[in-house]
């Protein structure tokens, strides 16, 4: 300890840190040191120069609780200047979120299952699929769920398309510049690995937890990744022959886009596409803490009150969702996979 | 038929990041080796000049790392030169604007490539039209074009098929059809046929010579097959290391090879089959000497045949009804022997 006071002794800079000094509430430790009972760490005499070290030494040096206390205020300072922005351009998603919402809701039961087993069935084409998809939705409405899962359901399809409406073309623009991929990639990764939570924390800071945008920003910037990586990388993976015949026949870059680079990405987009899917579902459950309705709420209920059979009912209807819109989008993935498969 | 469509002139590639400055060293006669070992720049073509006949197909052939495949490319600017002049029809195509150079991709040239390259999720008549569909043609006339080149390539039928669903032979077929529906002057066939089996490719190639017979198109054909270039061309050009080693009539170079590894290249090759009787025939016209007619387009396998073997005959070669040439024998044995590479530099005919 004492050989910190030195070096800033030496250093002539003792003058600065007792006129900079940063004086804020009792910390433990200091409570602790001033009632004698030392703890065996402070007689050391050689501790890591960590911030809270260095803050007993030089006072003008800022505590690690003051780093921490800076940064919230920071945030705090930005806030306002940033929600004149981000407000009106958010609006939408929670006008779109409601509407989804109460549009599942108003529709009379069978009319409901009928245009999802349509769209199912449109897409995917399978017929044994489907038939699951039939009974999966059936069997939530026996007991008691389908209300609970059309709501996460109407979540999940208004930010699967945002994500895909802003997540395709950002990964076309990054398989076009090899600076953007590089500068988009760490970001990216932030986005994928940033702890579920943690995500909600500034968004509850920023809007009120009784709009419908703060789930949906929340779902969306954490299930918006694979689709913007998996266009990118479909791109930069289109055989380079078809491309260079497009070229040889003087296609524009539209040209290009459209008739060749994209068709021959749809694989990988559609699966980009079936991965934000999933990513959303289990972005949409904790979201049910900043008030997300569906079926994340009645898992949140068996959390608080113990109820072990409302959240494992829950639990297991969230699945039961998640298999339907994997298959779905799998059996859709197929489809667009088969007619791809002309390398021989 | 002799009138240029297309000149390269003085061309050099040279792959590298200070390109530009490699020009003199390549001009100055440095190796390719050289090179690479002292500036870490390698050498693709040097001091590449063709003219490429209107009408006639001309062969560039050159085993792989020969450069041929960089160099057709530079005919429509897949790959830019690093020095040199191409001209399209009159037109300096390295002075083209990326819009004019789009509008001369569409309208003066096509391409048939060696993997097909045909778009998976077209149907195959949406591929055969995909020419006109970008130019921005209507539907129903680029639909009528692309089914008339498809017959024409033996596929009526076949229009509402995928790629995936045709075989190899069947989808190059697509590709030829492709080049012809954009009704360009130019054709460039990149090793379009070295990806298919000897059958198909040599029925592919009896194709292409019967298209040819009506269409008078001007065709650049690369290949890495004597065979195959030898059954083509009319204008042989022959490149080894990025370099031109020997180019004229393929009769020409078979008979009097430029240097020793043009020699190793042809000693392969059955040459009653491919030499025909006009390339050895004397010229002389002796009107009245009671010899057999032959065609002076005929190989010389059916002269050997048409003498019975005997070696003291003689033929009067015949070429569009009138007399052009006397065949003897003797010169037909002489002319099965490879000859040896005279030394001097045969670049012309």
């Amino acid at each position: 300890m004492a050989a910190y006071e030195r070096a800033f002794d030496t250093l002539g800079l003792r003058s600065w840190c007792d006129a900079g000094a940063i004086s804020g509430p009792m910390s433990m430790d200091d409570l602790l040191a001033k009632a004698g009972a030392a703890g065996t760490d402070q007689t050391e005499s050689f501790p890591f120069p960590s911030l809270d070290v260095l803050h007993k030494a030089c006072g003008a040096i800022p505590r690690t609780r003051d780093m921490t206390a800076g940064l919230e205020r920071l945030f705090l300072d930005v806030k306002d200047p940033a929600k004149v922005v981000l407000d009106p351009v958010t609006q939408p998603l929670s006008w779109a979120l409601r509407n989804a919402i109460d549009l599942m809701q108003s529709l009379p039961w069978w009319a409901a299952i009928l245009i999802l087993v349509a769209i199912a069935h449109c897409a995917g084409r399978r017929i044994g699929v489907t038939i699951f998809v039939l009974v999966a939705f059936l069997g939530l409405a026996f007991i008691d769920h389908f209300g609970y899962a059309m709501q996460t359901l109407a979540i999940i399809m208004v930010c699967t398309f945002i994500c895909v409406l802003f997540g395709v073309p950002i990964g076309i623009a990054m398989s076009r510049s090899n600076r953007l991929e590089r500068w988009l990639t760490p970001f990216l990764d932030l986005l994928q690995t940033l702890p579920t939570f943690v995500y909600l924390i500034p968004l509850i800071f920023l809007f009120s937890v009784t709009e419908p945008k703060l789930y949906g920003i929340a779902i969306i910037l954490y299930a918006i990744v694979p689709s913007i990586r998996l266009t990118n990388l479909g791109i930069r993976l289109v055989d380079k022959d078809v491309l260079e015949a497009g070229e040889a026949f003087g296609m524009t870059s539209w040209q290009k886009l459209y008739r060749v680079q994209l068709p021959l990405a749809l694989p990988n987009i559609m699966a980009g596409i079936n991965q934000t899917i999933m990513l959303s579902l289990s972005m949409v459950v904790i979201a049910s803490l900043v008030s997300a309705p569906g079926l994340g709420t009645l898992v949140l209920r068996g959390i608080n009150k113990l109820e072990l059979g409302v959240g494992l009912v829950a639990g297991l209807g969230i699945v039961l969702l998640a298999i339907v819109l994997d298959r779905v989008s799998r059996a859709a993935l197929q489809r667009v996979n088969k007619m791809h498969q002309s390398r021989t | 038929m002799t009138e240029s469509f297309v000149s390269i002139r003085n061309l050099y590639k040279i792959f590298g990041n200070n390109a530009p400055a490699m020009v003199s060293y390549a001009k100055a006669g440095m190796h390719k080796k050289d090179m690479l070992q002292a500036y870490g720049h390698v050498l693709g073509l040097r001091d590449i000049n063709v003219e490429i006949k209107k009408g006639e197909i001309t062969v560039i052939m050159g085993l792989s790392g020969s450069g041929k495949s960089t160099l057709i490319r530079h005919l429509n600017r897949l790959v830019d030169p690093t020095a040199g002049e191409i001209i399209v029809n009159g037109t300096d195509i390295m002075k083209l604007d990326r819009a004019r150079l789009q509008q001369l991709r569409r309208t003066q040239m096509s391409m048939v490539f060696q993997k097909f390259a045909l778009l998976p999720h077209e149907t195959v008549l949406r591929n055969a039209g995909m020419p006109c569909s970008v130019r921005g043609d209507g539907r129903a006339k680029t639909d009528q074009t692309a089914r008339k080149w498809l017959s024409r390539v033996g596929l009526a039928g076949s229009e509402a098929l995928y790629p995936h669903q045709l075989s190899g032979g069947m989808q190059q077929r697509v590709g030829l059809a492709r080049a012809l529906t954009s009704n360009s002057e130019l054709m460039l066939m990149d090793e379009a046929y070295s990806a298919l089996d000897p059958l198909i490719r040599s029925s592919m190639q009896e194709l292409l010579l019967e298209l040819q017979k009506d269409l008078q198109k001007t065709v650049v054909f690369i290949t890495h097959d004597l065979d195959e270039a030898l059954k083509l061309a009319d204008h042989l050009v022959i490149l080894k290391d990025g370099e031109i080693v020997q180019q004229g009539e393929p009769q020409y170079i078979l008979l009097n090879p430029a240097d020793p590894y043009i020699e190793d290249f042809v000693s392969d090759i059955n040459r009653a089959r491919v030499l025909r009787v006009r390339s050895v025939m004397e010229k002389t016209i002796a009107e009245d000497d009671g010899y057999e007619v032959l065609d002076g387009d005929e190989t010389l396998e059916r002269a050997i045949l048409r003498s019975h073997g005997a070696a003291d005959k003689s033929f009067a070669v015949h070429s569009d009804g009138t007399r052009v040439g006397t065949l003897k024998m003797t010169d037909v044995l002489k002319a099965l022997v490879p000859t040896a590479a005279t030394g001097r530099n045969h670049t012309n005919v």
